[in-house]
This record gives structure tokens, sequence and C-alpha cells, in this order.
């Protein structure tokens, strides 16, 4: 149920699967919570290892840790920014916290199971988040059809593109890596092919 | 476009000559018709007014918590009759607030043709349908379609193979983008007859409205700019600017009601602290949708209709139909930056009518499309075999969002006697009324369909230049944003709900006009012929009011 839920690409059926429907079934009035909680959290610093961190509403630290590495490798950071820059990991916090506070149970859930994995794949290494990127890479490739890695995929994406407020797409991050600007007006030429048309080489 | 005085209220037991129940893309335009002819009118709306300034490029709250559905009720689906329904089987995309789905929706503003009113007479009766002739033809509906285009406002441009018109389109085409150039591009080289998108968007500045800043949020998103011609800020505040017109949101019809002679004699509704409430009326006009309205029919059974209100017929909720949909994508050398501006600017009408030498019914259209919302891009726009996540997957990404189109295909729906909304037998709704169950499966015609314009819109695609195509499996549908045929017009009262008039057959002073009236369903996009309809209806029912005939 849970290994193609994006099967259709049409936006309007993401929230018709099953993980869309999960994440996205809340109530409107906690988004409005979540966002009035991301703002007055954006006054202070909160990313992980920040020197005085706003406490996690949800998470542990350790938690935080683990789910910021995936999220890091999900949308890994290379000549432009990642999930970490993005801090995917505030959104998820919040969002846990408030709107999608449903799935923190089936969340954190899976996050044990994949530390546990961890702990039988290499015995002594207690956390995701303390293995080497290498074997991070490895552990998840194994896991991706797991209903934790896509609702983690899910999140990740959510958090890396949707409205700042929300806690993620910090400074905007996952706007600038795709290409979209949320300018909300615009003049024509729309893109290349539209500006040449307009050239008269239509 | 405020009222220019405050908005009348009217006391429940107070006898109001119209209740419509629904604001939306008819509701809106029966209700300035009905005020503007002098006659005093209570909306119903079960959604909330939402003003043009709260409207925002959210999307988390709108598309995924669907803040503009306010869907707290729930339905049921199932395929055929012989399953049991289940909840979340498959979305029905309509927004409860005032304007409705006139708000949200994508604007395409399509004229039906003179064909799609005499279908079964051209091409004969197709077994185990129920495709009938209209009673009315395109020419009857004419002056009510440019009637709509100038008062809400619709930009656009004749092609060659469009219907006759009175007047030309108000406005002239919004700007095409890059999409539409490369659209045009492949469909030439085919030998086809591309044409700009008609629009209920703005090209320019009309009736103190602005002209569109081609934000790029029209699908699923409400206008702040209120440049997408809903029925929210053109015709509502025409008619509450009459003095005769309460428009009162947050409330939710559960009955109507009927006395003992069989005329109705108003509303029963939930107020927003889910209080039950009456408005008393001389006559009801029903404009819920294709979906909420047979609902509402079978929710009102009483022992004088047993079987919901006027539906000695047996039709009511039959003959659903949802148009069929079909996407493609391909990605090109460079920045097409589809994120901005209108959805679509190019629609090719070259495969409209049914052609028998295709072997299968139908007809429709496919338009050049953008699908750049960031998230859902990032979710699910890139090929099925590209990465999902990882670095390959931000690589791809980052090459194909601003360089991607759509080119998506809309078409016909046959109408099946078993294609149904009914009355669930065992969920309920947030008010404890029994849930909406839907019932659909899509003709072979249909699919056959969805398939033929997919592969044209691969070849307009590869002959524009895609450095790669890639198609949407077209399956059974399981989105429905049309909701139509299910109280269908005609003059037999055993076989139709409502004559030519939008009157019910069974009720003398109860009307209905939206998307269940419709008898076939066009090509995919209804709401130009719902708001024609609906301006037809209401010059009519107004008149039969002036003349004592409700």
């Amino acid at each position: 149920m849970l290994a193609d839920p994006l099967s259709r690409r049409t936006f309007l059926a993401v929230s018709s699967t099953a993980l869309g429907a999960a994440w996205l079934a809340a109530d409107p009035a906690l988004v409005r919570a979540a966002l009035d909680h991301a703002a007055r959290a954006a006054r202070s610093p909160l990313s992980p290892g920040s020197p005085d961190p706003v406490p996690w509403d949800v998470l542990t630290p350790d938690q935080a840790a683990d789910l910021d590495a995936i999220a890091a490798q999900i949308f890994p950071t290379d000549d432009t920014p990642g999930a970490r820059e993005a801090r995917v990991v505030t959104f998820l916090d919040r969002s846990l916290g408030t709107w999608a506070a449903q799935q923190r149970e089936p969340l954190l859930h899976g996050l044990d199971e994949l530390n546990g994995e961890v702990e039988r794949r290499w015995p002594g290494t207690q956390r995701f988040a303390n293995l080497a990127p290498e074997r991070q890479l490895e552990l998840l490739r194994a896991q991706e059809q797991t209903p934790f890695f896509q609702q983690m995929r899910f999140a990740t994406l959510v958090g890396m593109f949707s409205l700042p407020p929300y806690g993620g797409n910090a400074d905007k991050a996952g706007w600038r890596v795709i290409g979209f600007e949320d300018r909300y007006a615009w003049q024509p030429p729309f893109g290349d092919y539209d500006a040449e048309a307009a050239r008269g080489g239509r | 476009m405020r009222p220019a005085r405050p908005a009348v209220r009217f006391d429940p037991r107070r006898t109001v000559d119209f209740v419509v129940v629904g604001s939306g893309a008819a509701g809106g335009i029966i209700a300035k018709e009905l005020a503007t002819a002098g006659l005093t009118v209570v909306v119903l709306e079960q959604g909330p007014r939402v003003e043009p300034p709260q409207f925002e490029h959210d999307e988390i709250k709108t598309l995924f918590q669907s803040a503009l559905q306010n869907n707290p009720a729930g339905f049921t689906f199932r395929r055929t009759a012989s399953e049991t329904a289940k909840p979340g089987q498959i979305q029905l995309l309509y927004h409860r607030l005032v304007g409705g789905g006139s708000v949200m929706f994508t604007a395409n503003y399509w004229r039906f043709r003179e064909i799609d009113f005499i279908e079964k007479s051209r091409l004969g009766a197709i077994s185990g349908t129920g495709l009938e002739d209209w009673p009315i033809t395109y020419r009857d509906l004419e002056p009510y379609y440019t009637k709509a285009e100038w008062e809400l406002g619709v930009s656009g441009e004749p092609g060659p193979f469009d219907p006759p018109r009175t007047r030309p389109y108000p406005l002239p085409p919004l700007p095409v983008k890059s999409s539409g150039v490369l659209f045009e591009r492949g469909a030439r080289a085919l030998g086809l007859h591309p044409q700009p998108a008609p629009l209920a968007i703005l090209s320019q500045p009309f009736n103190g409205r602005p002209a569109c800043q081609h934000c790029g949020y029209c699908l699923g998103f409400g206008c702040e700019f209120r440049a997408k011609s809903s029925t929210l800020y053109t015709v509502i505040p025409m008619a509450e600017a009459t003095g005769r017109c309460e428009v009162r949101p947050n409330s939710y019809v559960r009955r109507i009601e009927v006395d003992r002679k069989g005329r109705v004699t108003g509303a029963t509704y939930f107020d927003e602290n889910k209080k039950e409430q009456v408005q008393r009326a001389r006559a009801v006009v029903l404009c819920c949708n294709g979906s909420e309205t047979p609902r509402l029919l079978l929710l009102s059974a009483s022992s004088r209709f047993p079987n919901g209100l006027a539906n000695s017929s047996g039709v009511v909720g039959k003959y659903l139909m949802f148009n069929g949909y079909s996407s493609s994508s391909g990605v090109f050398e460079r920045p097409l930056n589809e994120f901005k501006s209108v959805t679509a600017t190019r629609v090719l009408y070259d495969f409209y009518e049914s052609d028998p030498k295709r072997g299968f019914y139908g007809g429709g259209a496919p338009d050049a499309r953008s699908f750049a919302y960031p998230t859902i891009f990032a979710l699910g726009g890139l090929p099925h075999d590209a990465p999902s996540w990882g670095a390959g997957y931000k690589r791809i990404l980052r090459d194909y969002y601003t360089r991607t189109m759509n080119v998506d295909g809309h078409s016909t729906s046959l109408p099946l006697e078993t294609n149904t909304i009914s009355l669930d037998p065992d969920m309920k709704d947030a008010w404890g009324l029994p849930a909406m169950r839907v019932t659909y499966k899509d003709h072979a015609d249909d699919l056959a369909m969805m398939r033929f314009l997919q592969d044209r819109a691969i070849e307009i695609l590869e002959a524009a230049g895609a450095r790669r195509t890639w198609r949407q499996p077209v399956q059974e549908t399981n989105l429905a944003a049309h909701l139509l045929g299910t109280c269908r017009m005609g003059d037999d009262p055993r076989t139709s709900v409502v004559d030519r008039y939008h009157r019910a057959h069974d009720v003398r002073n109860l009307f209905i006009c939206d998307g269940s009236s419709l008898i076939t369903g066009g090509r995919g996009q209804p709401t130009a012929t719902i708001q024609a309809l609906a301006y037809r209806a209401g010059e009519h029912i107004a008149a039969f009011a002036r003349r004592g005939e409700i």
C-alpha cells in the first residue's frame, strides 16, 4: 500500500495516497497553530548544534540528529543547499507537534526500528546519526520501500519546498535550488521559449 | 464591487421568495439573476466566506490540508454496486465556501459545441449507456454563454473549430507561456490547429477588477487579485447590492421541506453551531453541484416522496459523469519557468468530435499545462524511473523543474445508469446524516479516449523537441473535479429530473441548476456550460415568479 505513494503525479492525487492522507488530513486550524509557532520560533536560533538551541517541541536531541541525518541523505547537500541547510528537521519537529501530530508515533516508532537495524548490523553503533555517511546510504537503500522511509521522503520534500514559516525551506533554500521564485507577480516573457517567440522567432 | 449598502439580513421565519442552496459557479449567478429581478433571496452556503486577501500560496494548507474544501463530511466509494463502498478510495475535489468551485478552479472556459447537445441523433444510441440528446440546443444556450463571458470576464480568441458566437470575447487571450509556444510548435508540425485557451481570467482590467498578475497559483487556489472570474467577487456582490439577497455562510442544508400538497416550503439547515434552523421560502433552487444536489434530494425523502424528493423517475443520482483525464510530460533544453502565470495558454480542438474511425466513442482536447507548484513537483513531477531521493534525484529535480511542461487530455464520459451518487447505508457525516456514496466505473470507451489523447500529447511534445517525454499511466478515475449528470434535464418526467427550464418535474416550486443538470458531460471543461445554464435558468425562474408560476 505504501510502496508507490505517489504513483499519480497530479498534485491533486497526492493527498489521496495512503501517506498523503496520513500526513495531510489534519485540521487547518492546527496548520495555523503550526505557522504561529514557527513564526515565534523563527525569532531565535534553533538548528541542531547551534550554541543555545531552542528546545525541540517533540523530538529528543538524539531523534533530531537521526532525522536530520536521514533527511540529509534524502535531499543531500552538494554545491547547493540540502535538507540540512533548509532545516527540514525543524519542519519535522514543528509539524509533528502540531498539524501532523498523528504522525509522531508511527514516525518515531519507525525510527526506533531503524536504529534497531543499525545496532543489529553494526553492533556498538546505536544510532543512525552515528553511522558513516556511506553506511547511512547503504542502510537507507535497503529500507527504501518501508513505510518509515516513504514517510520520511514525503516529509523531507514537503519540508524542503513548502513555505518557510512551517520551519523548513530556510532562507528559501529549497526554492533557490530548483529555480522557483516566490515573487508572485510576473510579466512576460516567462521563459526562454515565449521570450524567443516574442522576439519574432515563432 | 462591495455592496453599496450593508448586506440585508432576513429573519429565517420570514418567508422569502427564494432559497438558493449553494453559492458556487451556478448558485451565485442564480442569486444575482433573481435578486436583480426584484425577488428576495437567501443563499445557504455550507462553507465559510473567505475574502480574496485571505487567499494564500500555501501548498500545505491549500492543497494538502484542503483548507478551501472544508470537508468534514466524508463519503464512501465503490466501483460497482456489487462492492461494499469504503471511505478514502477516491477524491472528489470541490470546495465548500462562498463562491464554491469558481474560487479555485483552473478557469478553463470552453463552450460546449452544437454536437454536444445532439450527439445521440448524430451518432445513434450507444448500447448500455444513457447517451441522450438535450432538450435544448447550442443555439438556445449561446446568448447565455455570451452573457457569462461578458458579465464574469473571459479572455480568449476564437479558433477554427469554435462554435458560432454572437459577440467576441470581452478580453484578448492571456500572454502565451513557453508551454504554449512549444505546444503550438509541436501541434503545427503535425498539421494540427492549436489556439489560445479560453480562460475566465482577466487579461486586462475589467469591471473594476485588475488584470492577472501571473502569480502562477490558479489550479486549486483562490485568486487574491480577483483576476480569476469567481462568482465570489463578480455576481455575488451584484446580488447583495440589490438589498434583496443575503448570502448566509456556514449553513449546511440537511433537508428540503415539503407541505401536504407536495410543494417545497423552505430548507432546514444546521448553522455554524450545528443548531437546526429553518428558512422558509416560496420556492427553492438547488445549486449544490452534481454530488451534493442528488444527495440532498435523497436526504429529503418523505412519506410523499419516499424515493427522495423529485425522484419519481428514479433517476436522481444516476448518470454521474466525471470527464476523462490523461497527463503527459516533456522536458526541454531551456527554461520554461512554468511556475509563472496561468495554468494553460494553448488548447487543441482537432479531436473534439467523436470519430467512428477510432473504433470507440469519445472526443476531447489536449492543452499545454504547467505543473510546477514546487512541493508537488518535487513529490511527483519526475519520470517514474527517475531516482526518487538522494544525489541523483536532486540532480534531475534541479534540471527538470524549470524545463518541464505537461500536455493533459480532457475528454468525454459516457452517462451510465450504474454510475451514481446515493446514500451510504452505514457511514454518517459530521452532522450525523447518511454520508454520500459514490459508485463509478469508467466506460471502456472513456478509457480508450484518454489513451488516444495521451498518444497525441506525446506526439505533440516530441514534435516540439522535447528531450524526453513520459506518461502518467491512464487508469480508472480516482480523482473527480467535475460532478455532472445526476439530475438530468429532459422533456420526459419518466426519464429525467428537471425540465428544460430546470424545474423539477415532480415539484412545481423546486428548481435545480448545476452540474447535475447536464445530460452529456462535454469534453472536460464544464464550467462555462454550467454558468450559461445558470443565466438561462435564472432568467426563466424569475419570469415564472413574476407570473405567479411557482
